[in-house]
């Protein structure tokens, strides 16, 4: 009796669990529908769009930048370590490119901007939300998800590929400066293995990703942000989910895009 | 009677818990209604029901006459143009100056270009007291009443028929209280705008009033003119406004 009660209770949990995870897919999509809906009709706020490419493809570089620098001039050495015991280090670049292009560049872009903007719009939408602000903007004739919610999807979903190339070049660059100058490698070496492996579809499957990751981060950001509640602890709360949701999602869907892109 | 407010039986709840009760009130063009209660009797989610920021479980709203279940998302946005809402905490756009956000609802609401609706902003910015050199300036470094001021500046700038003041004077001290009260009354005597004002301030109350709406429990259980105020027997009303700990408001 005890073991059919308590296996009952079990499956109850299950369910529940399932039930409260299928709640939320149709909440986030509702929410994606319902701000393309509104984005993709008149009025266009350009001018907010202009705002979120800035913030996403302008402000965002430095981080970046630096993050593909030196994630680029880690990879090299670590490389290096396992590949000069199989005297494979004439590999090195190209694995380097592989990686940065295919790989670390999008994941790396994805999640430095979900913890930089992702969580930045979350507490911004969040604290309007619960300061009346987006009340207000409904008072005033004006569709909040076509106002916040549109550009910055748009801006993510355009930008982010924008970025993880940048993400690509400077990795690549940062392989190169370690490559050349510390472990040694002949320069014009280093350039044409680089160069000899690399495909267009190398690059062009990490813009993919870009693109598919900038979307969630943004849509996550916002969403987040709208379902703040409770002052600033319900905003804290929101942008520390929204930033644990997405980095979640960029590796669960980089694992499914890797596969459906290999 | 022309009424720009109609509200029937509107009732609505969060879970089990029952916020309005079958709340029916009309207000008169240029009248100016005050709804005065408890913490947590239903006046806010009266408000947002109306405006359509909640959609009510149950219940009627017309505004100008129209229904606003059966209105299209255009005429509903036409309808809230010619509502403006001074918010509890100004709700000001944080990442906007002060002529920026009072002049928002013009050229998004209403398409303006930029230069026509500053021109407009700045009359409205004049109108409640606040000169020029304010215009430029954030709303985080502007003082309560200012922010308040500004709120109203853009609340007014739509040219409404009718605006919701949700507590006007909330934390604000006596004299900036006189000020806002002032600027209320002036939109509704002497411009005939409708007004419909949340408020717990009863010096305030008295002031901005023509019809007082007592509301306990989601239900509005007493109606009367401002000066009935003073002189009604019902015990509500009576503790209520004379501040009284004993009486048939009970709390725990």
């Amino acid at each position: 009796m005890f073991a059919y009660v308590a296996s009952v209770l079990f499956l109850a949990k299950i369910g529940s669990g399932v039930l409260s995870l299928l709640a939320s897919i149709g909440r986030v999509s509702w929410f994606i529908v319902e701000s393309c809906m509104a984005g993709f009709m008149p009025p266009y706020y350009w001018k907010q769009i202009l705002q979120q490419v800035i913030q996403i493809g302008y402000f965002s570089l430095p981080v970046v930048g630096m993050t593909a620098l030196f994630t680029g001039m880690a990879m090299t050495l670590q490389c290096y370590t396992g590949f000069s015991k199989l005297t494979a280090e004439s590999a090195i670049p190209s694995v380097v490119m592989i990686a940065m292009t295919r790989e670390l560049g999008p994941v790396l872009t994805a999640l430095m901007v979900a913890g930089r903007l992702g969580a930045s719009m979350t507490a911004e939408i969040g604290t309007m939300k619960v300061t009346e602000q987006i009340d207000a903007l409904t008072t005033l004739s004006v569709n909040s998800h076509r106002y916040l919610v549109f550009p910055r999807i748009l801006a993510g979903t355009i930008f982010l590929p924008f970025l993880v190339f940048i993400d690509d070049i400077i990795g690549i660059l940062g392989g190169y400066i370690v490559g050349v100058h510390y472990l040694h490698f002949n320069a014009a070496n280093y350039i044409h293995n680089t160069f000899t492996a690399m495909t267009p579809w190398d690059v062009m499957s990490g813009l993919i990703k870009g693109a598919v990751f900038g979307f969630i981060v943004c849509v996550m950001g916002c969403y987040h942000g709208y379902l703040s509640n409770r002052g600033a602890e319900g905003v804290g709360r929101a942008t520390t989910n929204s930033v644990v949701s997405s980095s979640i999602m960029i590796l669960l869907l980089d694992c499914i895009l890797t596969f459906m892109l290999f | 009677m022309e009424y720009v407010i109609e509200v029937s039986d509107l009732a609505h709840s969060f879970g089990r818990l029952d916020v309005l009760r079958g709340i029916s009130l009309k207000i008169r063009r240029g009248e100016s209604y005050v709804i005065i209660g408890g913490s947590g009797s239903g006046k806010s989610v009266l408000v947002k029901c109306i405006l359509g920021l909640i959609k009510p479980k149950a219940g009627t709203v017309k505004i100008n006459g129209m229904d606003t279940a059966t209105l299209s998302r255009k005429e509903m946005h036409k309808t809230l143009l010619k509502c403006g809402v001074l918010y509890q905490g100004g709700a000001l756009f944080d990442s906007l100056n002060v002529i920026d956000n009072i002049s928002f609802g013009l050229v998004y609401g209403y398409g303006k270009a930029q230069k026509e609706a500053y021109k407009i902003a700045m009359k409205y910015l004049e109108a409640v007291d606040l000169g020029p050199e304010v215009a430029r300036i954030f709303p985080a470094e502007l003082s309560g009443g200012m922010r308040k001021r500004v709120a109203l500046a853009r609340a007014l700038a739509t040219d409404p028929d009718i605006i919701f003041f949700d507590e006007p004077t909330t934390g604000l001290d006596p004299i900036t209280t006189c000020v806002i009260d002032n600027l209320i009354v002036k939109c509704t005597k002497e411009v005939g705008i409708s007004a419909l004002s949340i408020t717990h301030d009863i010096a305030s109350m008295k002031r901005i009033s023509d019809t007082v709406g007592l509301i306990h429990d989601g239900e509005i259980i007493w109606e009367g003119s401002s000066s009935d105020v003073d002189t009604t027997d019902d015990p509500h009303v009576r503790q209520f406004v004379d501040r009284s700990l004993t009486g048939p408001f009970t709390k725990s």
